[in-house]
């Protein structure tokens, strides 16, 4: 790719990865397109043969598919709700990280939201959702949601990018229409940034309660059945408690690895971390809080079909997931996070990818073990997933991955014109708040 | 490509935004319609679908006013 | 009108017969027997084995499960393109070409009588000439289960058109009544009087699977004596 305008910039670093990718990037697409081709090919053998080719049966009938849908809907959380809720909360540290959060949103909504497609037996009948949909089953909530928060969440990833992509055109950036057709005619005039203020103050607001819902909603998919160990009413809150859990260790693993692979040192300083990973640590205990308060409920009842469902988790066949899913999610982060000796990078990159691979179990945990165990006297069903199911998963990761580097490739990841505006804002706007919450001085004269 | 032509591909894009969420909307209540002909979906489900139909006008509605504030707010001796 | 069906556990003797006749009826597919150890095997009709007692005092019954066509099906609430639904009189049925296969309807049933086509069906060399032509084959991907033989449903009501008369009892019966040779499975209409199913529900020994959950089966269980 030929260089583009040779005017340095204060902020190249950032423009680096767009004007110079280097060839590790083309090394990193290929590797990663060869899989998803496989993939692919793996998908087409499914849509051939059946849905015989993957582990379910009766009574697990529902598997990776569904497990991984949850999971990747989950990391959306990290993108919107964080991105969203510090900008409300005006938290200046926000600036180097909310566009790499909203990137994970978007592309993680997409693969999750293909995910229940894949898991269909007859995807070729995928309309009658649309023509024929019954507002009564929680999957058709779903679609409406996913799809509310996928629009939602585009717009809110795009509107805050275009200054960044004027940036972009104005340097000449190929493929130049591109730039030009996504810029909207910026100019940075004082007009133009009150507009994007108030979409930008809209869409903030909005975006919350949508993604709070989409989580929920998925939880309803288990909660508005009889199943045991399905039926709970914490499910909503419990869900989205976890997604923002699993969002926030996702961006932190992202963000390790930008600042390593486009060396943003100077942007990703360690108080971004510690923040985040104090979030992360909350977000732990608050996730231990909801599953102990779940379980020994669950437990103290001591409903017999309740009870088979807990001890299947608790000592039988899936005591090793569940027992490595408290450890990854709380005994290990917790143990890292909270000592500020151990709360490096390096401890919370360890931390980070610990709480990712328990969250994922936690949702095999939440999907298999109901299943397995029926109300009716059957033989406790067993699931062993098989070689497509595992393609799929990998599939899915490393279209993720191929879809963000793209991203990084076009576009800045760090938002540039927001760390202009906080290099001269932020310092102001803090002082001034700061001010506001100082307690008022005895009047000297006695006037107000 | 010419200034013209990425007008035109911007207002474009933008139409189908509109085209995209009308049809998710007519979509939405057309679920409502059905579900209430066969009257067996919860009040609650048929409540939160009315209200799922302006998300997707405000996005709409977010994106245009973006569009031409963005076009009306640059300077006047740039293209028309 | 409400179709529901008895099934006396004192007469029944676990032959199976039910589960056979319901297969060769429905056209349901024969699974190969990998498969089959998996979990997928088909039967609409299943036989439940439940052990009770230990050993020496071991005893084993087989009991009859088809689907329990639920007054609250849990199974309806959740399709999201009505491919299952109960109709005006009682059987809750499966729309095939409607199904898009999402399980969400097996994943809800208490009873698990949902089967699902994992793999196109295929029968062994010649036995696809001896499937029922009154009943449609399934495509992979759709879920199925006991319709309480509703074809032959519709076939009598025709036949009763042509002659200008009322359903009788005897006219409609689904296949697994029909084959049970100990008189053990009764089918007909749990609000007509005059059917033995109306009669036999309200006896003394009359229960039903799961009755806490609200799910108002139509299958009827009558408890054995000894």
């Amino acid at each position: 790719m030929e260089h583009a305008s040779a005017t340095p910039h204060p902020d190249a670093a950032l423009l680096r990865p767009i004007e110079n990718p280097g060839r590790t990037f083309y090394y990193m697409v290929g590797i990663l397109l060869v899989i998803i081709l496989y993939t692919g090919f793996v998908y087409i053998r499914q849509l051939w043969y059946g849905l015989g080719v993957t582990g379910m049966a009766q009574p697990v009938t529902w598997g990776f598919y569904i497990v991984n849908f949850v999971f990747f809907i989950g990391i959306s959380h990290a993108g919107t709700l964080i991105s969203a809720i510090l900008r409300l909360s005006k938290a200046e540290w926000r600036r180097p990280i909310t566009r790499m959060a909203e990137v994970i949103t978007a592309i993680v909504l997409a693969i999750g939201g293909l995910h229940p497609i894949i898991d269909l037996g007859r995807p070729d009948r995928m309309m009658h959702l649309f023509y024929n949909g019954r507002l009564q089953s929680p999957l058709l909530w779903d679609v409406t949601s996913i799809t509310a928060y996928f629009t939602a969440s585009t717009v809110y990833l795009y509107i805050p990018l275009i200054p960044d992509i004027a940036i972009l055109r104005d340097r000449g950036v190929k493929p130049r229409w591109l730039y030009e057709f996504l810029s909207w005619g910026w100019q940075g005039t004082e007009r133009q940034h009150k507009v994007l203020d108030r979409a930008m103050n809209i869409l903030m607001v909005m975006v919350i309660p949508i993604a709070i819902s989409v989580h929920t909603i998925i939880s309803y998919i288990f909660a508005m059945t009889v199943q045991p160990g399905w039926h709970s009413t914490i499910f909503g809150p419990y869900f989205v408690v976890g997604a923002i859990f699993s969002g926030i260790a996702a961006i932190l693993v992202l963000m390790i690895v930008f600042r390593k692979v486009f060396h943003l040192e100077g942007y990703l300083k360690q108080i971004h971390f510690n923040y985040l990973s104090i979030l992360l640590l909350i977000m732990s205990l608050i996730w231990f809080y909801f599953t102990f308060s779940e379980y020994l409920t669950g437990y103290y009842g001591h409903e017999p079909n309740e009870m088979r469902v807990f001890w299947y988790k608790f000592a039988g066949d899936f005591a090793p997931f569940f027992w490595a899913m408290l450890a990854c999610n709380f005994a290990i982060p917790v143990a890292i996070l909270c000592n500020s000796k151990t709360r490096t990078i390096p401890g919370i990159l360890i931390a980070s990818l610990f709480v990712i691979v328990g969250m994922w179990l936690e949702r095999l945990i939440i999907v298999v073990p109901s299943l397995a165990n029926p109300r009716l006297p059957y033989p406790t069903g067993i699931y062993i997933p098989s070689h497509t199911e595992w393609m799929l998963f990998l599939g899915g990761l490393s279209v993720f991955i191929l879809g963000y580097m793209i991203f990084a490739r076009f576009f800045p990841v760090i938002s540039i014109w927001e760390i202009e505006e906080g290099r001269h804002e932020s310092t102001r706007l803090v002082t001034e708040r700061i001010r506001s919450y100082m307690p008022d001085m005895e009047p000297s004269t006695g006037q107000e | 490509m010419s200034k013209k032509t990425i007008e035109a591909l911007q207002i474009l894009s933008i139409s189908l935004i509109w085209v995209l969420f009308i049809g998710i909307a007519v979509w939405i209540v057309n679920l409502i319609k059905e579900s209430l002909k066969l009257h067996d979906a919860p009040d609650a489900s048929v409540g939160i679908s009315i209200v799922a139909i302006p998300v997707f006008f405000i996005l709409a509605s977010v994106l245009t006013y973006v569009f031409i504030g963005l076009r009306k707010g640059r300077e006047e001796d740039s293209e028309p | 009108m409400k179709w529901g069906m008895v099934i006396d556990l004192q007469k029944c003797t676990g032959c199976g017969e039910c589960a056979a006749a319901c297969k060769r009826e429905n056209n349901v597919a024969i699974v190969a027997p990998k498969e089959s150890e998996m979990g997928r095997t088909m039967l609409w009709m299943d036989m439940l084995t439940i052990y009770e007692g230990e050993y020496p005092r071991l005893r084993v019954r087989q009991i009859p499960r088809p689907c329990m066509h639920c007054d609250h099906p849990p199974c309806t609430k959740v399709c999201p393109v009505r491919a299952t639904y109960i109709n005006e009189e009682g059987i809750v049925a499966q729309i095939y070409p409607q199904c898009i296969g999402c399980r969400y309807c097996m994943a809800a049933c208490p009873y698990t009588v949902k089967s699902f086509n994992w793999y196109k069906p295929e029968w062994p060399p010649g036995m696809a000439q001896t499937t029922n032509p009154d009943v449609s084959v399934r495509p992979a991907g759709v879920v199925e289960k006991c319709t309480f033989c509703i074809h032959r449903l519709q076939i009598a009501r025709e036949q009763a058109k042509i002659e200008a008369r009322d359903l009788r009892e005897k006219d409609y019966q689904p296949a697994c009544a029909e084959g049970c040779p100990t008189g053990a499975i009764v089918f007909g209409d749990l609000e007509n009087r005059n059917h033995q199913v109306n009669q036999l529900a309200h006896s003394p020994r009359a229960t039903k699977l799961l009755e806490d959950l609200g799910t108002e089966p139509k299958v009827i269980y009558l408890k054995e004596v000894d």
